[in-house]
């Protein structure tokens, strides 16, 4: 671009002055709040304690923002987990002020209130890993319980595609929302189920099979209903809809539950969601591997 | 010994137990709900064994007015829950997010569900009510 171009796009003095000054304005110290922080090592101490630092806060700064210079400047031994800093990984889930939330999507001032202090523990009902990081295990073999994944029995054309599966709008509709989880736990963490009975599937997990069981692609159904319809599967869900309203990426997986118990009823009186759907003739066509 | 591994295993394990079913300040109101049917349920079972213990048993004037409560709320919630489990009022599955959707199945048609289980409790309690304490006592 020459610098004839780079002016012709660059912003007007005024607007680039409006922005940094908005900028400025995000990030400059307004009030001083109080974090009260739970630590436990489960291999080490005998009970966990609380630990507070007091730090000035700016209308940017996110939880996590705020507990890396905790981490960095106050205690090193602090133990949290995160990774991208942006709501897309599902690691920083934790209970912000008594509410599973993800700490690099929820500002201090937004969580603090009208009040000073943010509370910070590990999610309930998971075991505690350190600090503010749950130990996931058992929720990751949940999910992996319910096969999370295209269930087909046309091996040759799965292992050797010949072109794509053919799927409406419509029928991509049916489950796109549930694409969406990032196995944070926080819906898992809400659930009062989850709370007395350990080994409770989860609406993560229960999403997700409602998930693969409408694509049209799959053909698993008949294979996930005695996993899903089973002492702690999807019958023990009572609808306190929770899991939902934490969910950080509007899964949803309280209603997917529910149409779950729909889809398994409609299922034993003989009904079945679609045929698993034929693969499209390719456009580039693919030399199969006999 | 033994009771310090427990100890130590409970704050591990970080389970709310039955504690948890009941902590339901920070979410929606279906949890609030949830709560009070889990509380109401346990009542009316333990009514329902000291019923069967001898059936002429009974809990007096407002304890009647109380047992109305009780059991119009698991009632009402429950026609709820029938609805909304077997895959009512919860709404269809999204295919377009806003940037901080909310749950269709929370907010959607479900809460006229939780404003009609609502009514319906308090129209049913209070004719129960009118019945235990105006009706019965003229009876005699
Ligand atoms: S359903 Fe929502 S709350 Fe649950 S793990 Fe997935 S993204 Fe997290
Ligand atoms: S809707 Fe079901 S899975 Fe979700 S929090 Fe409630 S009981 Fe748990
Ligand atoms: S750090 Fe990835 S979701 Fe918060």
């Amino acid at each position: 671009m020459s610098s004839e171009e780079a002016k012709e796009y660059a912003l007007p003095p005024e607007v680039l002055e409006e922005t940094i000054r908005a900028s400025e304005e995000l990030w400059k110290p307004v009030r001083k709040i109080k974090f009260r922080i739970y630590k436990y090592n489960p291999r080490k101490d005998y009970a966990p304690h609380w630990e507070e630092h007091e730090l000035e806060v700016s209308r940017g700064m996110t939880v996590l923002d705020a507990l890396l210079v905790i981490k960095g400047e106050m205690d090193h031994s602090l133990g949290v987990r995160y990774s991208c800093r942006m709501g897309l990984c599902g690691s920083c889930a934790m209970m912000i002020n008594g509410k599973q939330m993800l700490a690099c999507q929820t500002r201090v001032l937004e969580a603090a209130g009208d009040g000073d202090v943010v509370e910070l523990r590990p999610l309930d009902n998971f075991p505690v890993e350190r600090d503010l990081a749950a130990d996931f295990t058992s929720f990751f073999e949940k999910h992996k319980a319910v096969k999370p994944w295209i269930i087909r029995n046309d091996e040759v054309e799965l292992n050797n595609p010949t072109g794509p599966y053919k799927q409406t709008v419509d029928e991509y509709a049916r489950y796109y929302q549930f694409t969406d989880c990032i196995k944070c736990g926080a819906c898992l963490s809400a659930c009062p189920t989850a709370a007395t009975d350990y080994e409770y599937l989860g609406p993560q997990a229960l999403a997700q099979a409602y998930r693969y069981m409408v694509d049209t692609r799959d053909d698993g159904l008949d294979v996930r209903i005695p996993i899903v319809d089973s002492e702690h599967g999807c019958w023990r869900c009572h609808f306190a809809a929770s899991c939902s309203d934490v969910c950080p990426r509007g899964v949803d997986p309280a209603q997917g539950i529910q149409l779950l118990k729909k889809l398994l009823i409609k299922r034993k009186f003989g009904f079945k969601p679609h045929k698993p759907a034929e693969a499209l003739p390719a456009k580039v066509k693919a030399e199969r591997k006999e | 010994m033994e009771a310090e591994s427990e100890f130590k295993e409970y704050y591990a394990k970080n389970m709310r137990g039955i504690s948890g079913w009941f902590k339901a300040r920070a979410y929606t109101i279906e949890r609030w709900l949830y709560a009070a049917h889990r509380i109401t349920g346990i009542l009316i079972v333990l009514f329902v064994l000291a019923h069967f213990y001898s059936t002429g048993w009974h809990p007096g004037l407002w304890w009647d007015a109380l047992l109305g409560i009780i059991v119009t709320f698991h009632t009402a919630n429950g026609i709820r829950l029938i609805l909304a489990e077997l895959g009512f009022a919860v709404g269809k599955p999204l295919l377009v997010k806003k940037p901080s959707q909310r749950p269709v199945s929370i907010e959607g048609v479900q809460r006229y569900l939780v404003v009609f289980a609502l009514v319906l409790f308090f129209v049913l309690a209070a004719i129960w009510a009118y019945y235990a304490l105006v009706v019965q006592p003229m009876m005699g």
